[in-house]
């Protein structure tokens, strides 16, 4: 249990770190460039892992429908996006609208039952806590 | 300001699509295997948006500093963390726990100025407006539990997120 707590706290603080990383990076080669190398990077190393542990297989790659391979593709435009409106807004302003946008885009994904997600219906504490975040996000602008 | 929103909240709407593909692919495969594909599929798109908006400087790296060539190292520290956390916690605790530290780390980040450009003051309202967001976060996450509609799917969420 706490070492499940830990290992989330790490994680979570470890993709913001990830973000400024890049943006610190984005100052010396560029933005597209740094999103690059990092994925380049990153991609080594979770291969040399994937090598060493062997974790599943590549022929389960088939059963996979071929839209779901290209999902990391999306990761360039994330790391340009966070890492521009880090320098716009600062850090806290960024991660806190982009949790809000995250949240709202799998709410509207979960309702409607797209890309093969089991569909669930919007409930009542999920706005809730919607609004509550959005509330917190004006707060940290007043 | 403005231009600064709208990014995040692109980037926060790809996030959430990214996990979704990202879960579809590792139902399947395990997940070491997913991640190669991601970051492979990363890097792929960066280098080719590199080529197109950057041409020639796409290669000028002569800026490097040696920590650069290992950042890559955390987006994968993250998938372990991710794995080993919703592993031992489920995913709605451990994927609130993460959105908790994100935000914190992020107001960590500004308050020290630590590899960002300027140092934000630490003011009332931004510790409120974080704590906000917090309670937020748990009653979008556990408001169901509490309202006690147990008879919901009890399907994995598909809000956390595996690197990016």
């Amino acid at each position: 249990m706490l070492k499940g707590i830990l290992f989330a706290l790490l994680g979570g603080a470890c993709i913001t770190l990830q973000g400024v990383a890049n943006n610190r990076i984005s100052y010396d080669i560029g933005t597209w460039q740094a999103a690059t190398i990092t994925q380049l990077t990153g991609f080594i190393l979770a291969a040399l892992v994937l090598v060493v542990v062997r974790d599943g297989s590549w022929k389960d790659m088939r059963q996979v429908p071929a839209l779901y391979w290209f999902g990391g593709a999306f990761a360039s435009v994330i790391i340009f996006s966070e890492v521009t409106a880090i320098q716009y807004i600062g850090v806290t302003f960024t991660i806190a609208m982009l949790l809000i946008a995250q949240l709202c885009m799998t709410f509207v994904i979960d309702s409607r039952g797209w890309f093969g997600v089991l569909r669930r219906k919007v409930t009542v504490p999920q706005c809730i806590g919607v609004m509550l975040m959005i509330a917190g996000v004006l707060i940290l602008k007043l | 300001m403005v231009m600064g929103i709208l990014l995040a909240i692109v980037a926060g709407a790809l996030v959430s699509l990214q996990t979704i593909f990202n879960n579809q692919v590792n139902a399947r495969a395990g997940s070491w295997a997913t991640t190669t594909l991601v970051l492979g599929m990363g890097f792929i798109a960066s280098f080719i948006a590199s080529l197109i908006f950057e041409g020639s400087a796409t290669f000028s790296l002569q800026n490097m500093k040696p920590w650069y060539w290992i950042s890559g190292a955390i987006g994968v520290g993250v998938v372990f963390c991710l794995v080993q956390g919703i592993k031992r916690l489920g995913p709605t605790f451990a994927t609130s726990i993460v959105l908790i530290a994100q935000l914190s780390t992020a107001l960590l980040f500004d308050t020290t100025g630590w590899l960002v450009a300027q140092k934000i003051a630490l003011t009332p309202g931004k510790i409120i407006g974080v704590l906000v967001i917090i309670v937020g976060i748990i009653v979008y996450k556990f408001g169901d539990r509490w309202v006690g509609k147990a008879a919901r799917s009890k399907k994995p969420s598909t809000s956390h997120t595996l690197g990016q």
